[in-house]
């Protein structure tokens, strides 16, 4: 798997706030994607949006709560077809299985469609130590390989990387003399990737949904490369997680409205390939042999746990990026995985580790719009709370991450929150302080830099809202004239 | 089963695999209960869906072609409504002209029979090539005629008005390649070909697939407009992988 640095994330974020070319390319995510999907679901009304959400997300429940039942389906409808499936338990196997098929087969060059799982299954490198020159073809996808990067977003993967970047990126790696125009920048990949597609013997797809009922891969793209990878080697091998199947493709109306809406404000994308096995006796061209792979790893992890298996039901549109505060400050590689943004926030942790990874939950403000935005309705804002608990208090060491004094600092918090007398001393405290030292002075109403040790932690990664002149109890009592100062209610008295 | 024919190929057997699944599930066996209505229509059911298809298509095929042409419009189609095949060729040859083109590539569907682009074009001193196996010898020589032309033209199997999508399935005489590989794409559909909605696709889909007693055809796709990409600094370009321009002529 690839390095695994979510861990870092507090590091990270700092770092990418005050980067500002990321700056400039996070807005244009704001100004563009989001904007796009709204006008998007205007145009069919939200009350029919409503309802879709909610007939995809019964779809979702069914499915994964009888995912045995779906993937044998799947597995003998592949194979009916004449495919094979493949079952790997981890990346390892994952990658196994592929670079066994690609030697078995003489494959000596590669093309591949955009795939976020083989980005976690960082399958790339598996194959080139086999001897098989890989091709990212997905524009993005292809810069950020030729960058020697990891995607940044779900949809957009070079999102980070400038008009000036890439052009110094190809002129370095393809040869080609410096132009940042965008038009001849992509003309200049279209060329160089035209041959990859001629020589490749084999390509490789990720898939957006796979049928159970007649064993179809379906891939929505926007450049056409999803069906030159599928159309022109002689070998197909899709891969995906083992959480993408549907049903029927009955089903298959409903999230094509709502993905191509979610993630780019498109009616529909510009190509959606549904591919059932490998090319048939009578048919003109197509691969000779298709082979699917369904991946586990760490998503039986996730099905398991009630609480977290609606992550399961993520169809990778983005939209929760889109739309994310934290997101829209720190960028997609500060999250330190494979999957960024809330969804990544909850997704990654199960994947890599709690422990490892137990800074995203926070990075949330919970202000739900990722909910709002999910075309699934999952509830990452309450996953990232489950996660946060689990941090703070799980029995499991496994998952118990937050330090001593954070546990400490929690219970002093509830103990002052449960008794008003308390609470009240401890305000008053606190305002003497904050008139007392410096670092807490007034600075637009927020703490920066708390000076004390145990609250300098707290404020590393945020800022604390600064304590008010006057409470609320003391507003009540003082200019509202009730004579309670408990907040009680007095006033309806 | 599964495990034996593995042979030396890595992975989990199908068993060994659901089984995990349905450990994690919290199941010793099989789910117990999996009623999904979707699953559970046969192909009488769809048949009568069919044929009430059929007739709302018949009922409301002026108003579906105009939103088709519409929504083709809004996806990135330069739409063209002729009347009649004579019209039809007119049309494309106007498009091959103002192209400038010089090598065009089609596929063999029926509906080149109708509208004989062949003929229509030789005066250009164009010599269209229909893309299918036999006709020319083999598959490298194809491959090259489609890199090295400028137009492809094919039919469609469906137009949907839902999304203005044109949706093409395998037959004999049809590469996959012929609308993908060529800087434009010209698309010849009727008004028989044109459903209102993805679920009406679909239906027909499924219908087929137990018509033909589970098969599916290799592939379906979905054409919208041009091929295109954000992905430097979220600006638009067409024509990264697929054709820049795509023309859509509905003959009424």
């Amino acid at each position: 798997m690839p390095e695994i640095k979510t861990s870092q994330f507090t590091r990270a974020s700092a770092t990418a706030m005050l980067d500002p070319q990321l700056r400039r390319a996070l807005d244009r995510v704001g100004s563009g994607f989001d904007v796009a999907r709204r006008n998007a679901i205007e145009e069919v009304s939200w009350e029919a949006w409503e309802e879709w959400r909610e007939e995809a997300r019964q779809i979702k429940i069914h499915t994964l709560d009888h995912l045995d039942y779906y993937l044998e389906m799947l597995h003998d409808n592949v194979t009916a077809a004449g495919g094979q499936v493949h079952f790997a338990a981890d990346a390892a196997e994952a990658n196994a299985i592929v670079s066994h098929l690609a030697q078995s087969r003489g494959v000596k060059v590669a093309t591949k469609s955009k795939s976020m799982v083989s980005e976690e299954l960082e399958l790339n490198p598996v194959l080139e130590s086999v001897g098989v020159d890989v091709y990212e073809t997905d524009l993005g996808e292809y810069i950020i390989q030729l960058a020697g990067e990891t995607p940044s977003h779900l949809v957009a993967p070079a999102l980070h990387k400038s008009k000036e970047d890439v052009a110094e990126l190809f002129a370095n790696k393809l040869g080609v003399p410096y132009d940042e125009d965008i038009v001849r920048m992509a003309a200049t990949a279209r060329q160089v990737l035209r041959d990859k597609f001629m020589q490749a013997d084999l390509g490789i797809s990720g898939a957006n949904f796979v049928v159970a009922e007649t064993g179809t891969l379906v891939i929505v793209t926007n450049e056409g490369n999803g069906r030159l990878c599928t159309s022109a080697p002689r070998l197909h091998i899709g891969i995906t997680g083992m959480e993408k199947v549907i049903p029927s493709m009955q089903d298959l109306a409903i999230f094509l409205r709502l993905l191509p809406r979610s993630a780019t404000g498109q009616r529909i994308s510009s190509y959606v390939s549904m591919i059932t096995g490998p090319r048939r006796e009578d048919d003109e061209d197509g691969p000779e042999e298709f082979h699917l792979v369904l991946v586990d790893n760490g998503r039986s992890r996730m099905l398991r746990d009630p609480k977290l298996r609606e992550a399961l039901y993520c169809i990778r549109c983005g939209a929760c990026l889109n739309i994310c505060p934290v997101y829209a400050r720190v960028g997609g590689h500060a999250y330190g995985w494979v999957y960024p943004g809330p969804i990544g926030a909850v997704v990654s942790p199960m994947l890599t580790g709690l422990k490892e990874s137990k800074m995203l939950p926070q990075a949330s403000s919970l202000c739900g719009a990722c909910r709002e935005a999910c075309p699934i309705k999952i509830n990452i804002p309450r996953m990232l709370l489950e996660l946060r608990h689990r941090t703070a208090e799980s029995d499991d060491p496994k998952e118990r991450a937050s330090s001593s004094s954070e546990r400490f600092l929690a219970r002093a918090f509830s103990r002052l929150m449960s008794n008003p007398g308390r609470l009240s001393f401890a305000t008053r405290m606190g305002r003497m302080a904050q008139r007392m030292i410096p670092g807490m002075s007034r600075r637009g109403g927020w703490i920066r830099r708390a000076p004390l040790p145990l609250f300098s932690r707290w404020t590393r990664a945020r800022d604390l809202p600064q304590l008010p002149a006057k409470s609320f109890r003391d507003i009540w009592r003082d200019e509202l004239g009730n004579e309670n100062g408990d907040g009680g209610n007095s006033g309806r008295r | 089963m599964a495990a034996a024919n593995r042979g030396s190929m890595p992975g989990r057997s199908r068993e060994e695999f659901l089984r995990s699944v349905r450990d994690a599930l919290g199941r010793e066996e099989g789910p117990p209960e999996r009623h999904y209505h979707r699953l559970e229509e046969d192909l009488p059911l769809l048949e009568a869906r069919a044929a009430e298809l059929e007739a709302r298509l018949q009922a409301n095929r002026p108003q579906l072609l105009d939103r088709l042409a519409d929504m083709a419009g809004k996806g990135g189609w330069n739409v063209h409504r002729v009347s009649g095949a004579e019209a039809a060729l007119g049309q494309v040859d106007s498009i091959i002209g103002e192209l400038g083109a010089t090598r065009v590539v089609r596929s063999g569907q029926p509906v080149f029979d109708d509208v004989p682009v062949d003929t229509a074009l030789q005066w250009r001193g164009i010599d269209v090539v229909p893309v299918a196996r036999g006709a020319t010898a083999t598959r490298e020589e194809l491959r090259e005629q489609m890199r090295h032309a400028d137009v492809g033209m094919t039919g469609t199997d469906y137009a949907l008005a839902e999304t203005g999508s044109l949706v093409i399935l395998p037959r004999q005489g049809l590469s996959r390649l012929v609308s993908l590989v060529p800087p434009v794409h010209v698309a010849l559909v009727r008004p028989e070909e044109v459903l209102e909605s993805l679920h009406d696709l679909f239906l027909l889909r499924r219908l087929e697939f137990k018509q033909r007693g589970g098969e599916m055809g290799s592939y379906l796709n979905f054409i919208t407009g041009p091929s295109r990409t954000a992905d430097i600094e979220m600006t638009i370009v067409q024509g990264v992988h697929g054709p820049r321009a795509v023309h859509m002529v509905i003959i009424e």
